[in-house]
């Protein structure tokens, strides 16, 4: 067994042009953001048990506060992870080919990942558009507007997609290896 | 289309997919749709975001990132290493002293990371040369810590048992508490096995090396207390009744950060972005498949899959503990492939059903499919614990570390087979703390 077949492999890296760089730079402050949401979620939470507990008052906007914070979090975070190649994947079958079908097959699989998530993409914009459009809130006393929250949806798959994007040219222009496994 | 013969058509094409390498969570999403788009239409691919927003809109979620960014700054920092010295001063005139010593710190480390592979790599990278050193042979050294890593799935907390808990709509405090003795009967069953395998190879002497002074023994003890302390503090605060599991868990994220920064000196912004890189990676991770998988049972559902397959074996008539073989047998082959969390998220929705009309209760079978997982972590071809000990000590060929976890594997079958024998193993700590759930 030369290789793991549950992976998070790095690609190999070279010289890469702009679009790559971009993409690059937005994914990794995307990473930033997600980090940052965790951590203010971290923040709330732990006040809101302080105001629960230590000065007996009551909460209001908290907890849902921090339940989109996470949300976005993970939206948001999307392209980052995929940057860093941690949506964790099963080689199995590329393992068993040889390197100008992992080749082809990495472009199918990221062919479809790319329209998969332009499908989400585009419904998501139009949920979080009827979000906005009819003033939808939250049903809660805090009752946030949901256009906001539901952004997360489209922001994170569009950055997705960018990031997927740059993932399948770097493999047709044969900058990094399929999968991140070198040719045997 | 018979909803049977359409789940058999479901099931080759996840399969398939998701062997092809693409992301997990993807691929679970480009099954969904292409499944609804056939058979319910385009339009209906309009509710996709719709569940997967509402798949992640749930406080209980928020102990996933909280326990992981707990893990994360703990083995961020030398915890891990003290821990395991902590143990070795303290066991080192038992029997198998140092094997002993790397399997408790790997079922405390578990609990304090709730990681498998983060416990393979923090006590394997000072325990594994260690024991190597001192001439344990190269099987038992690599298969007591893989083996000792799976425990983070099982101990408390274990984001593996939220998982499952959001995944059933389970008390995630009760499902904590059933794995607390099974943990503890599998740490035995391997502490059992790395004595006698020890003592067969003959290497007693080598193993009554080193002896510690009492003030050796105390000094370390306040470098490794403070993370106990921290965990005890969060279980106490769960189960008191203070806190729920995803407020204790930002707490206890809190707690971990400040004593990494605190007392592990971990100020560097480099090093605390790392903490946050590689938590917010795993968790990201964790909430996508958990997301996707939510867009996946919901397609299973709408065509009349999961309730086809829940009657269609309701309709077997066959004995219940015959079907609990076929489901275990199922979850090992599944577990082989696929990462823990994916096969809760995808088969608990399926298997729930069924297991409750047979009469089995959903917590014990948390733990059975709990250790099926970590089965699935120390074999391959995915092994992930494998590959984390073959990361950290290459000097030991890959063929070693498989057939020294073997014999864990067999431990871990032991111990499904005991929990079947004895339900009670699993269900009679929840039972007694928190009252019975029926």
């Amino acid at each position: 067994m030369s290789s793991n077949a549950y992976s998070h492999a790095a690609g190999v890296k070279t010289q890469k042009p702009v679009f790559f760089k971009v993409v690059a730079f937005l994914s990794t402050l995307s990473g930033w953001c997600s980090a940052g949401m965790t951590l203010v979620a971290i923040g709330i939470t732990c006040q809101m048990i302080f105001v629960r507990f230590v000065l007996n008052g009551s909460t209001v906007w908290q907890t849902e506060a921090v339940v989109f914070l996470i949300v976005a979090a993970t939206l948001i975070g999307l392209p980052f992870v995929q940057q860093l190649r941690g949506h964790v994947n099963v080689n199995l079958i590329p393992l068993m080919l040889p390197a100008s079908g992992r080749y082809f097959l990495a472009i199918f699989t990221y062919s479809i990942s790319i329209i998969t998530i332009a499908v989400m993409l585009w419904f998501s914009y139009e949920f979080w558009h009827l979000a906005f459009t009819r003033g939808w809130t939250s049903d809660t006393v805090w009752a946030p507007s949901l256009w906001i929250v539901y952004s997360s949806l489209p922001i994170g798959f569009g950055l997705l997609i960018l990031q997927l994007t740059a993932d399948l040219a770097a493999i047709i222009l044969k900058i990094e290896a399929p999968f991140g496994l070198e040719a045997d | 289309m018979d909803p049977l013969l359409l789940g058999a058509l479901v099931g080759a094409s996840t399969i398939l997919i998701l062997f092809s390498g693409i992301s997990v969570g993807i691929g679970l999403l480009v099954v969904s749709g292409l499944f609804i788009l056939i058979f319910d239409g385009a339009p209906s691919l309009a509710l996709m975001p719709e569940i997967f927003f509402g798949k992640l809109d749930s406080f209980a979620l928020l102990s996933i990132p909280m326990f992981i960014i707990m893990g994360a700054s703990i083995s961020s920092t030398r915890a891990g290493a003290d821990l395991y010295e902590a143990l070795e001063r303290w066991l080192t005139r038992v029997p198998g002293g140092l094997v002993i010593s790397n399997l408790g710190a790997c079922a405390m480390f578990a609990a304090m990371s709730g990681s498998s592979p983060a416990t393979c790599a923090a006590i394997g990278k000072m325990g594994i040369p260690e024991m190597l050193k001192r001439g344990y042979p190269e099987g038992i050294a690599a298969g007591s810590i893989a083996a000792g890593g799976t425990l983070g799935i099982l101990i408390p907390p274990s984001v593996t048992m939220i998982v499952y808990g959001i995944a059933t709509e389970t008390s995630i405090g009760r499902l904590f508490l059933a794995g607390v003795i099974p943990g503890l009967l599998l740490v035995t069953l391997f502490m059992a096995w790395s004595i006698y395998a020890t003592w067969r190879s003959g290497n007693q002497a080598l193993m009554l090396k080193t002896v510690y002074s009492w003030r050796e023994k105390f000094e370390i003890l306040p470098r490794v207390l403070p993370f106990i302390l921290i965990i005890v503090g969060v279980l106490y605060s769960m189960y008191g009744g203070v806190a729920t599991p995803s407020e204790t868990a930002a707490v206890g994220a809190l707690l971990c950060l400040v004593i990494a920064m605190v007392i592990y000196r971990l100020t560097n912004p480099k090093d605390l972005w790392v903490v946050f890189r590689d938590s917010t990676k795993e968790s990201v991770m964790i909430l996508f498949i958990i997301a996707a998988a939510g867009v996946f049972s919901y397609m299973l559902s709408s065509l009349f899959i999961t309730q086809s397959i829940a009657e269609w074996i309701g309709t077997l008539d066959i004995n219940r503990w015959y079907l609990m073989l076929i489901i275990n047998i199922f979850l090992l082959i599944a577990g082989f492939f696929l990462p823990p969390v994916a096969v809760i998220l995808m088969a608990s929705p399926i298997l729930l059903p069924i297991i409750v009309n047979a009469g089995f209760d959903p917590i014990w079978f948390a733990v059975v499919l709990t250790i099926n997982m970590e089965i699935g972590l120390i074999s391959p071809p995915v092994g992930l614990n494998l590959y984390v000990i073959n990361g950290i000590a290459p000097q030991i060929p890959l063929k070693t570390v498989l057939l020294g976890s073997l014999p864990f594997v067999a431990c871990m079958v032991l111990a499904i087979l005991l929990l079947c024998l004895m339900p009670s193993l699993a269900t009679w700590l929840p039972n007694t703390l928190m009252g019975s759930s029926l």
